[in-house]
């Protein structure tokens, strides 16, 4: 039971839709998981049901607890952020930081207030009154005061202009993150927190499409940028990908060798971005 | 636990290995309660505007005594029985008020968190759906009834001293005379009919929490359109009005379980203290009926379907 989140088949339709198809991944403590998928792909079904938010079937284990019959225990050691409308617009900054302060056992109300200081929101202010930017920065107030094992993120910076977006991951990974914390973390905006990322699951029509850790991604996949008359005879290493670049043709493979591949051109480790739009899209192998 | 965390253990203000702390359950429940008055502000607002409202009347209203004559309050013993009616009569407004209000966040209070998604913050928070929906529940059957009664006692302190003020610089006739005896036996009465009215009403509030639980949108039109169709449907189709019957007798029922007809306290010819409901009004009868305690067990279902759903349902 090293995992913080072990997941074994997760199924869950709505209807005819099934929103997870079988999704077996896990998480390990101090990683920064970036579960990334299309619209519609799954994310948020997956981690509503890591939250006990949503009824499925398969094995979910989280923090060695299952979320579906141990809700309430789970939440004293997981936080999360929906996405950034999900404060009360009555609610007074006060206001949260009592309630918080009354309810949850491990909630620091100095390391909040701490926080919302370098901000410039008001005590007494109602959230209602507050810009995205702040309500988001309010949330994240209250999530850094709380010592939590396990922080999930749903697309926490949706509709925020760069400046709050960029503080906001800073805030995360210098104020909060340790190597005893795990975030896991949806998201459109792959290029802008792929540094952020210690692993990556793809998910897509429901199904796990790729789970990695970042640093094996170097050796599974390449990217080689070859020009257009090599193509024809580079795609006899079947890449799982191709598009045009400037002339150009960037192909994507998986699982050859740089010494095969580097005499078609130039050879460079995908950016998490590209490899998502490469797996995606790709129809060659999975 | 597990083992990659209990390595850590130590360096943290608590141990992974020991079993995650909690709050106390009062701490958590007075949270929980104080939230309900942040949230729905006219649990607190109404009442005390009504209070305005009486003490502008009674500050400048002129009071009418429309008895056959003026002869009935000459006496002592009615002026006694006055005060206990202007008790009575400052009490009604106020627990009016305060059934609309606690009816109307009844059915707001479940539904509201859903429409503005607020559900999801809430349930980022160690507080089980059990907890957080009997708290709304303490709140609509314990604060609220309690908050009225103490709020009709001051104003009945507060009353008499504003109107005796008057009777004083002579704006007013001496229509009243202070008995602490009368003034305590009418308080007597009121908090026990508040207990066997909050005890009657429970299915009811019950019965608007799941509406508030389950409605998709308008759950004032979920929870009253039932109790208006069902009968004419049932009148339509069969000519028969049971269900009518029904819903009258959960509404109302508990007035004539006390015998509030035979109290007699204000006739024609004189006024008597509210106090003498004591002796007439069958409080042990309503408390010892068993349609008051089937509705109590009815209650106990709604309020554990409300938080099924609330645990379970899915669409945010």
């Amino acid at each position: 039971m090293s995992a913080v989140i072990e997941a074994r088949g997760l199924t869950k339709s709505y209807g005819a839709t099934r929103a997870l198809d079988g999704v077996s991944f896990s998480v390990e403590a101090g990683r920064i998981v970036g579960l990334i998928g299309p619209n519609g792909a799954g994310k948020t079904t997956a981690l509503k049901a890591i939250l006990g938010l949503t009824s499925f079937s398969g094995e979910l284990r989280v923090l060695g607890l299952d979320p579906r019959t141990q809700r309430d225990a789970l939440m004293r050691e997981v936080c999360f952020i929906a996405d950034v409308a999900v404060l009360p617009r009555w609610l007074r900054v006060r206001q949260a930081l009592d309630f918080v302060a009354g309810v949850h056992p491990y909630f620091d109300r100095a390391i909040a207030e701490s926080f919302l200081k370098k901000t410039d929101i008001q005590m007494g202010s109602r959230v209602r009154e507050l810009s995205k930017g702040m309500v988001t920065q309010l949330h994240l107030a209250l999530v850094l005061a709380i010592d939590a094992r396990l922080l999930v993120l749903d697309e926490p910076t949706l509709g925020l202009d760069l400046l709050y977006r960029r503080s906001f991951y800073d805030t995360l990974l210098n104020d909060y993150f340790d190597k005893e914390r795990t975030i896991l973390l949806t998201t459109h905006q792959v290029e802008e927190v792929e540094n952020l990322f210690t692993d990556v699951i793809f998910i897509n029509h429901g199904r796990v499409a790729l789970s990695a850790a970042v640093e094996e991604l170097g050796s599974r996949y390449q990217q080689v940028t070859i020009a257009a008359e090599q193509a024809a005879r580079a795609r006899e290493l079947q890449p799982f990908y191709e598009r045009e670049v400037f002339g150009r043709v960037a192909m994507y493979f998986e699982g050859r060798s740089p010494a095969e591949l580097g005499a078609y051109g130039e050879l460079r480790t995908p950016s998490i971005a590209d490899l998502f739009v490469a797996k995606m899209q790709g129809t060659g192998r999975p | 636990m597990n083992t990659t965390l209990a390595d850590t253990a130590g360096e943290r203000p608590r141990s992974a290995a020991a079993p995650a702390a909690q709050k106390n359950l009062g701490e958590t429940l007075i949270t929980l309660v104080r939230r309900e008055f942040w949230e729905h502000r006219a649990l607190w607002l109404a009442p005390l505007a009504v209070v305005g409202l009486l003490v502008l009347c009674a500050a400048i209203g002129r009071i009418h005594i429309d008895l056959d004559d003026a002869g009935p309050v000459a006496g002592e013993a009615q002026r006694v029985a006055v005060l206990t009616i202007i008790q009575w009569v400052l009490a009604m407004p106020l627990y009016l008020v305060v059934m609309c209000v606690t009816a109307f966040y009844l059915l707001d209070c479940l539904y509201a968190e859903r429409k503005d998604r607020s559900i999801l913050f809430w349930k980022s928070l160690p507080v089980s759906d059990e907890l957080t929906v009997s708290a709304k529940m303490l709140v609509a059957l314990v604060v609220m009834p309690l908050a009225v009664f103490v709020l009709a006692l001051a104003a009945s302190l507060l009353f008499p001293v504003i109107l005796g003020g008057r009777v004083l610089i002579g704006s007013l006739p001496p229509v009243f005379t202070w008995s602490t005896y009368e003034w305590a036996r009418t308080e007597i009465v009121m908090l026990l009919v508040t207990l066997v009215a909050v005890l009657w009403y429970a299915p009811l509030a019950g019965y608007l929490l799941l509406v508030s639980a389950w409605a998709r949108r308008a759950p004032i039109l979920w929870a009253t359109l039932p109790l208006v169709l069902s009968p004419v449907l049932e009148w339509v189709a069969f000519g028969t009005r049971h269900l009518a019957d029904f819903i009258n007798y959960r509404l109302n029922g508990i007035w004539w379980l006390l015998g509030v007809h035979n109290t007699h306290i204000i006739t024609k010819h004189e006024v008597k203290p509210v106090g003498t409901a004591l002796a007439v009004l069958n409080f042990r009868g309503a408390l010892t009926s068993i349609d008051l305690w089937l509705g109590l067990a009815v209650t106990v279902a709604l309020v554990y379907a409300a938080i099924r759903i609330r645990r379970y349902r899915d669409d945010t």
